[in-house]
């Protein structure tokens, strides 16, 4: 079953939960195991909040909204994510050292735990950054 | 989220409910860090919380710290299925006091 759908959410913590719903909806009309929906929605949760934390950083109350396409095709599972915050420098994207126990920088470790890659494209029009996360399912 | 706190001796128990992510991770620190500050031992009841991301897990390594420094303990019990995997995931499992 192949499927695109996207939505558009308000650059906000307030708006993950939205994400997940969104998420869910959409992996709720593919066959995969529960288990591998929840790994995939946290991913995408993920990401979605480091659009907010970092691509946001100071930046409170925007009105800009990020879109995230979720697409599945022979299945190749491909998240998309575009935002207008900062621009991302994909060198400076890194997670903390498991073994420095202490709060904060492990949004990206799960990405790249659940997801087969994640990069950044230079192909977005009318956002700053692209960021895709892909996974054979 | 909401939350519900027991007292009994020492011991205080919070006990989350629902969603933790980074829209609630304030109100969450707001109730469990007070009480480390106050001399508590902690005891975190997951058994409720459906879901925790990384910012949630946050909260767990902050609050564990903060009791090591104050020579307490925080003890995170009855964890979800779905909250285990994440710490598990984040290899906290033998860092933080699972019951």
């Amino acid at each position: 079953m192949d499927i695109s759908e996207s939505k558009d959410f308000i650059v906000s913590t307030s708006s993950l939960k939205e994400v997940r719903m969104f998420s869910r909806e959409v992996f709720e009309k593919i066959n995969i195991p529960q288990e591998q929906k929840d790994e995939l929605v946290l991913a995408i949760a993920e990401a979605a909040q480091n659009i907010v934390k970092h691509g946001y950083k100071g930046i409170e109350n925007t009105t800009d909204k990020m879109q995230i396409k979720i697409s599945l095709n022979n299945n190749e599972l491909e998240i998309g994510f575009f935002d207008k915050g900062k621009e991302v420098v994909p060198g400076n994207v890194q997670h903390r050292k498991l073994d420095d126990i202490k709060p904060g920088g492990l949004g990206t470790f799960f990405i790249k735990q659940i997801m087969d890659a994640a990069v950044f494209k230079k192909d977005q029009k009318g956002w700053v950054n692209h960021l895709v996360l892909s996974k054979k399912i | 989220m909401t939350y519900k706190v027991t007292e009994e001796g020492n011991i205080s128990t919070v006990f989350l409910n629902g969603e933790i992510d980074m829209d609630v991770i304030e109100q969450a620190k707001e109730v469990i860090l007070p009480l480390i500050d106050a001399g508590k031992e902690v005891h975190l009841n997951l058994k409720d919380v459906s879901y925790m991301d990384s910012s949630g897990i946050s909260v767990l390594i902050e609050s564990h710290q903060k009791a090591l420094e104050l020579n307490s303990k925080v003890v995170v019990k009855e964890v979800s299925k779905s909250v285990l995997k994440v710490i598990m995931m984040a290899k906290l499992e033998q860092i933080l006091n699972l019951e």
